[in-house]
């Protein structure tokens, strides 16, 4: 059958559920809900294309698509703001885009239980906008805070900036409404779910319906909790003259017990490298400026100022030199919008190339930094010594709990795009399978904050898991009998006897 | 508006728009082997490692300068966002180096 055969009663079922504008088939709406910020071979666009894109306004709007999607086998892929960097939102069978932006709404803001229930496509930023005069904040804040959705940060159970103060999105994320790959509504929490932060009854289900890269179904309406807006914020930048007091001067800060403690980051020497080349605060740094700390803290004025104080002692004790006001307030600023920044890199002779921004992510024990580091910059360094392709970006180690125990832990790396042939693609891949070996040989996770569904890192996710792999398996099978969900995520189609069989237009869409 | 719009004299809106002058920036400064600077906090990339692969393009001193303040005006914003103040951490420095009373 051709593609037109096989999607006009597709089409014609989802004009029976929802109004004609919500239903779209064309050109750009179609490539403009493939892409993602995470580099790839843009010369295969076409194989990432939806055959359509629907925009639902209710959760039963997305219950009656996904039901379609059934009837007719054809896939479903969850989109939220796309901001994900391991492909989530990718469609890798074709099928419908199932764009949530228009379910945006704040349903309720309850002062007195201090959560709020709102539409998944709403944005942190935006409403934060609506919470700050009740002097409110949701305090999920990604590196994609101005662009990225709650459902979004749902279906990959999103990691945050001032996580160690707040927690991360499974923490922050109290229930929601969810559509499971059949079409049917679940509401999912803990227990009754509702506004309840805590409950023992029955399996703790929530987290198995965070993080699944929209492969067990679409959240659609969640309720959240919510902080006072902090009334102070302390966010000192600290030089070092090497790596190793700027990683031992960060571990102490992360171990100090300080209540308004929210993170601490640490710069490593090819960081460094990287922002004297174009960033102003470090330009004109001087050269025996070769790593950097730093740690933010949130909460009442007294709170914070008692805590800065203790975080700066034990950050001069450890050789730190203060590198002002004027950078620190720029450049914590600047970290909750990452996606804003303007990237090139440079040839191996020095000039200047567009690039854009890969970030390779892994949750690594503070005591295995170090040689995490290494190994992660010799990879990178074999890439670079073949192509122009690759520049290492250096990396980045982000606190990810109050104790410091493990680390969001990032190396960056420019990728020339219009450069990126099979063959570069190729020597990625494999780098990033590297990469991730890497991070489990040191006892870490593949991944700390992007999820692990790429090329490359994928195939050690089995071996990360171990059994809990199969009962993955298992579980999908379980509940998304005809793997319309995202196909082709997470190696789950290995749960299907014939994999051939599985939902697909089979032509990535039609260009 | 001039290159130096802090200055003083007539107000921008009221000062004439010279196209000559504003295609003319300042001479640059040379800040590090791979940047130049032609006015405060604005650093360039230096236009020698920018000729083979990147096209450059003619730039207005008001657009260069609008660009930054923009960004500085952003990320006060984002400071103001998330905070109602922002402790610098040299008055907490001061505080903690300063001499006891006894």
């Amino acid at each position: 059958m051709t593609a037109t055969e096989v999607l006009d009663p597709v089409i014609e079922a989802l004009h029976g559920v929802l109004r004609p504008d919500q239903v779209l088939t064309g050109r750009t709406d179609r490539y403009n809900r493939a892409r993602v910020p995470a580099p790839f071979p843009v010369h295969r666009w076409a194989e990432r294309l939806p055959d359509l894109a629907v925009l639902p306004e209710t959760t039963e709007e997305v219950a009656a698509v996904v039901k379609v999607a059934n009837r007719f086998r054809i896939p479903v892929v969850p989109r939220d703001g796309g901001t994900g960097l391991t492909d989530g939102a990718v469609p890798l069978r074709g099928g419908i885009v199932v764009d949530v932006k228009r379910m945006n709404a704040v349903h309720e803001i309850d002062l007195e239980n201090r959560t709020c229930t709102v539409g998944v496509g709403i944005n942190m930023l935006k409403l934060n906008e609506q919470l700050a005069q009740y002097g409110l904040i949701y305090p999920d804040d990604p590196a994609s805070y101005p662009c990225s959705l709650v459902g979004g940060r749902i279906g990959t159970s999103g990691w945050s900036l001032i996580g160690a103060r707040y927690g991360h999105t499974r923490d922050l994320v109290l229930s929601f409404d969810h559509v499971l790959p059949t079409g049917e509504v679940m509401h999912v929490g803990d227990g009754a779910g509702g506004k309840l932060t805590k409950s023992s009854s029955g399996y703790q289900l929530k987290h198995l319906f965070m993080g699944h890269q929209g492969t067990l179904g679409i959240a659609t309406r969640a309720t959240l909790k919510l902080y006072p807006k902090p009334e102070a914020e302390f966010s000192p930048f600290f030089a070092f003259a090497d790596y190793d007091s700027a990683y031992a001067c960060v571990g102490a800060l992360a171990r100090a017990g300080v209540a308004t403690f929210s993170g601490a980051v640490l710069f490593d020497e090819w960081k460094v490298a990287y922002l004297r080349r174009d960033d102003e605060a470090y330009i004109p740094q001087p050269a025996d400026v070769r790593a950097l700390a730093c740690t933010v803290l949130y909460g009442y004025d007294d709170e914070v100022r008692a805590g800065g104080r203790r975080l700066l002692r034990i950050a001069r004790e450890h050789g730190a030199r203060y590198l002002g006001d004027e950078i620190s307030a720029g450049d914590w600023a600047a970290r909750h919008d990452r996606y804003a920044t303007p990237l090139h890199g440079r040839t191996r002779s020095g000039q200047v190339v567009p690039m854009s921004w890969h970030c390779e992510d892994a949750a690594v024990n503070y005591t295995d930094l170090p040689a995490v580091a290494r190994e992660w910059h010799a990879i990178i360094g074999e890439l670079r010594a073949k192509t122009d392709v690759f520049d290492d970006w250096g990396m980045f180690c982000y606190t990810s709990g109050s104790t410091g125990a493990d680390y969001l832990t990032e190396i960056d790396v420019g990728i020339w795009e219009q450069q990126l042939g099979d063959r570069a693609w190729a020597m990625w891949v494999e780098a990033k399978r590297a990469i991730a070996a890497a991070a489990l040989r040191h006892g870490g996770s593949i991944s700390a904050c992007h999820g692990s569904c790429r090329e490359g890192e994928v195939d050690l996710v089995p071996e990360e898991l171990g059994r809990g792999f199969d009962l993955m398996l298992d579980l999908k099978r379980t509940l998304d009998p005809n793997n319309i969900m995202n196909p082709g995520k997470y190696l789950l189609d290995r749960a299907y006897p014939d994999p051939g069989a599985t939902a697909g237009t089979g032509d990535g869409g039609t260009p | 508006m001039s290159a130096e719009p802090e200055s003083g004299g007539a107000p921008r809106a009221a000062r004439p728009y010279r196209y000559a002058e504003q295609h003319t920036p300042p001479p640059p400064q040379r800040a590090s082997e791979v940047a130049i600077t032609r006015f405060e906090h604005v650093f360039e990339v230096d236009p020698r490692l920018m000729d083979v692969w990147v096209a450059q393009q003619a730039f207005p001193n008001w657009d260069t300068l609008r660009i930054m303040h923009a960004r500085a005006d952003h990320l006060e914003w984002m400071h103001r966002h998330f905070a109602a103040t922002v402790v610098p951490a040299s008055e907490l420095i001061a505080e903690i180096e300063a001499p006891t009373a006894d």
